[in-house]
């Protein structure tokens, strides 16, 4: 089937704003998006610019907006977004060329989060592994898929606001570490989260939940931080 | 590098679902409030002056077909809010349910709305007859 794909274009060093540039391509309906733009790469023009590594939906380099919304490339097949395709870069971040936005803000507000995790007390007896049982560990599951592609954020319109809140992808790590068990810094992500940027800037718009390519409900991993900070308990 | 490309535009063009279109008739609600609250107060004002267009203000604030378009505004900012409440108070057990919970919105939303405005029209018929 004939495709047209229409794909956001900047080039720093010649334009002084983004246009559009319309292709067409021969593609299979089964084809996913990010097939068709490396043919529009491969056969129509070498100078388009965007992410990719993994094409399968594991490394998050592909987000971007296609026809209006927030997915990844790589996932998202032509039968599915029909054969006229509108791809644009994810909003709220600094396009560096055509669709690759520069991740920088996006991490340092990950960084904030202290994403590893915090415990010194001394290991087991044994001096091997701090157990942790299937309940404990299904407390936080699933956070641990995020695979930060950023769809979340950029399609937070608290994040479009102000790219200083640290937005939902932060926010689903810092899950991820206050409800593990075997880590002890739930008190100082707490504290990071109480600040002006944190959850209070969530107003459950649930774009990200619906954005996110791993199926997190993150309005919800939100909303339990919320009421970790209200009560104090992490249960 | 081009700037953060985020404008009122393209932010309402994203084609979020449902809740991202109750996300934004909030804050449509919101801002009808505070700008009918503000422009009342200056009206009321305007109006002990003597000046006219306090006058000419607070008459289109009593006019149905205004009271019917601010009523939107309103309700939906009052019964979306509630939602709002009530699913972050029980984020474990409510959000995930969260289109159930807007689905549910909508109804009580539409008859209460839909009361408010057969009550405005028919008073509103009332005082011509
Ligand atoms: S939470 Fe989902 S949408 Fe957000 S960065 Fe992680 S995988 Fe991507
Ligand atoms: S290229 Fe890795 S997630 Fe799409």
């Amino acid at each position: 089937m004939e495709v047209t794909i229409k794909i956001f274009r900047y080039n720093p060093e010649k334009d002084k704003r983004g246009h559009y540039e319309t292709y067409k391509v021969e593609a299979h309906e089964n084809d996913r998006v990010l097939d068709v733009l490396e043919l529009v790469k491969g056969h129509k023009d070498g100078t388009l610019s965007f992410r990719r590594s993994c094409a399968h939906g594991v490394c998050g380099s592909d987000a971007m907006r296609i026809n209006g919304r927030n997915m990844l490339a790589c996932k998202t097949l032509i039968r599915d977004v029909g054969a006229n395709i509108t791809v644009e870069p994810i909003m709220g971040l600094k396009v560096a060329k055509d669709l690759i936005v520069d991740m920088n803000p996006f991490f340092d507000n990950y960084k904030k989060m202290l994403p590893y995790l915090i415990n010194d007390n001394p290991l087991p007896a044994d001096g091997k592994e701090r157990l942790q049982s299937p309940e404990q560990r299904a407390r936080f599951d699933e956070s641990t898929k995020c695979i930060l592609c950023a769809a979340c954020t950029t399609s937070c319109p608290s994040f479009w606001a102000s790219d200083e809140y640290y937005g939902p992808a932060a926010l689903v790590t810092a899950h991820r570490f206050i409800f593990d068990s075997r880590d002890e810094g739930a008190e100082q992500r707490l504290h990071v989260l109480s600040e002006t940027n944190g959850t209070a800037r969530c107003h459950t718009a649930y774009n990200c939940t619906e954005a996110c390519p791993r199926d997190i409900q993150i309005t919800k991993a939100i909303g339990e931080l919320k009421m970790a900070m209200v009560t104090g308990k992490i249960d | 590098m081009s700037d953060r490309n985020v404008s009122l535009s393209s932010a309402l063009k994203y084609k979020g679902q449902g809740p991202y279109l109750t996300y934004i008739l909030h804050r449509i609600g919101g801002a009808m409030m505070a700008i009918f609250i503000t422009t009342h107060v200056l009206a009321t004002f305007t109006e002990m002056q003597g000046w006219q267009i306090g006058d000419v203000i607070n008459d289109i604030y009593i006019s149905p077909p205004f009271q019917i378009v601010f009523m939107f505004g309103v309700l939906f900012h009052l019964i979306n809010g509630m939602r709002i409440t009530i699913l972050d108070l029980f984020p474990q057990q409510l959000i995930p349910y969260h289109r159930q919970a807007i689905l549910i919105e909508w109804i009580i939303f539409i008859l209460v709305y839909g009361f408010a405005v057969v009550t405005t029209i028919t008073t509103a018929i009332g005082r011509m007859s």
